[in-house]
């Protein structure tokens, strides 16, 4: 972990405990997830107990204090995409990449989160892969989107070890 | 400008300092109102509901907790109504199912007319009053403990789980804490709760004479007299 990077958010916000919610999105970006350590340099810098900003990490749906994977899938679970199938999704995933909603892979290339609604009903069930939305999906679909990811990130892993040696 | 102010509690005209909460306000004038999250260093933040009173305005009557409510000049509470006992009762009630294992709890149930308990024992050990955090953070400034998360899963906890270094071992959270102390028949278990309601046959000993607890411990130590109901 690169304390550097954190150092340089904080550093405007040095003192000002109400900026905390910002503070903790930026890292969140960083990292995909809000490690314990930084936490605790964000307590210690902006002023703010460290008792609340485990709690305002909490309380967010936004911000995950465990590890998050490379690629995040969130599957509707709203009424209409419910009625269309998407439970079968949850099935699929469990079956492709053995984790349950909420959960990363231990690879650490996938997470998969439920959400309650989008509100594209009309396009349901709705699949949403890295911020891109996906319409009438079935389980095939899914299949095809995660296998292509996969494959991708073997590709780019690749790539990345030619351009390192 | 005065720093005093006349409210009426139950018909009695009462004078206290301004900014009093009217809970202080009525237990120093020896009218009884149950509490359990209320404690008179701390800041009030009214999360048992069980000092719920009503308060009359230009003939309206509004229920409201009385720990959170600030004393204003000409205020008229009335504590006893049966609109009151009844709604404090039901309270009372769903405390003992979410937590049966506080002799507190039982204690301030029986206090309330509670008889039985017609909702299911969730028996979490917690009703979430607040008092370890309230003491923690304001009597010896360490903040160690908290509310975290939301909706049915908020629960006292320790940052990141683990006990901070900056936690000075005094368990303060410990001595406020209304679950410290079992029913008087040792704790239950899971599924075996039940509404103990033992002290009941010794509230109507006390009935007779003014401002006399049922004999129990922890009524003293929650300053928690007799609710004696306007007749």
């Amino acid at each position: 972990m690169d304390i550097a990077q954190i150092d340089s958010i904080l550093s405007s916000h040095a003192g000002k405990p109400d900026r905390l919610v910002e503070v903790l999105q930026d890292i969140q970006d960083i990292y995909n997830y809000l490690p314990e350590k930084a936490l605790w340099k964000v307590s210690e810098t902006l002023g703010a107990p460290v008792i609340e900003v485990f709690r305002v990490a909490n309380f967010y749906k936004a911000f995950s204090l465990q590890q998050r994977g490379r690629h995040l899938i969130t599957l509707c679970m709203g009424t209409a995409c419910h009625v269309r199938g998407a439970p079968r999704f949850i099935d699929e995933i469990k079956g492709r990449l053995n984790i349950n909603p909420g959960e990363t892979s231990c690879d650490k290339s996938f997470t998969v989160e439920t959400v309650n609604c989008v509100g594209a009903c009309a396009l349901g069930p709705v699949v949403i892969m890295n911020g891109e939305y996906h319409d009438h999906m079935t389980s095939l679909k899914l299949r095809k989107m995660i296998e292509e990811t996969e494959e991708k990130d073997k590709e780019n892993a690749i790539n990345g070890e030619d351009k390192h040696s | 400008m005065s720093d005093y102010v006349t409210l009426t509690i139950n018909g009695s005209n009462i004078r206290v300092p301004k900014g009093t909460n009217v809970l202080d306000a009525a237990l120093e004038y020896g009218i009884c109102i149950p509490h359990l999250c209320h404690m008179s260093d701390l800041t009030p933040i009214g999360a048992c509901r069980l000092c719920i009173v009503e308060v009359v305005e230009n003939g309206k009557s509004e229920v409201t907790a009385s720990c959170t409510l600030e004393a204003k000049e000409g205020m008229t509470i009335l504590a006893h109504t049966d609109k009151i006992l009844k709604a404090r009762k039901n309270i009372a009630e769903m405390l003992v199912a979410e937590a049966p294992n506080s002799r507190a709890i039982q204690d301030v149930a029986v206090r309330c007319g509670v008889t039985e308990v017609r909702f299911p024992f969730r028996n979490k050990n917690c009703v979430l009053c607040g008092r370890c955090i309230r003491v923690c953070s304001e009597v010896w400034q360490a903040n160690a403990l908290g509310f975290v998360g939301r909706g049915k899963d908020r629960h006292v906890a320790l940052p990141f789980h683990n006990r901070p270094e900056f936690c000075k071992r005094c368990w303060s959270c410990l001595e406020v804490c209304p679950m410290t102390i079992t029913p008087c028949d040792g704790p239950m278990k899971e599924g075996e709760e039940y509404f103990c309601g033992k002290c009941e046959s010794q509230l109507t000993m006390a009935l007779g004479s003014i401002d006399t607890c049922v004999q129990c411990r922890l009524g003293a130590g929650f300053g928690c007299l007799r609710a004696e109901p306007e007749k």
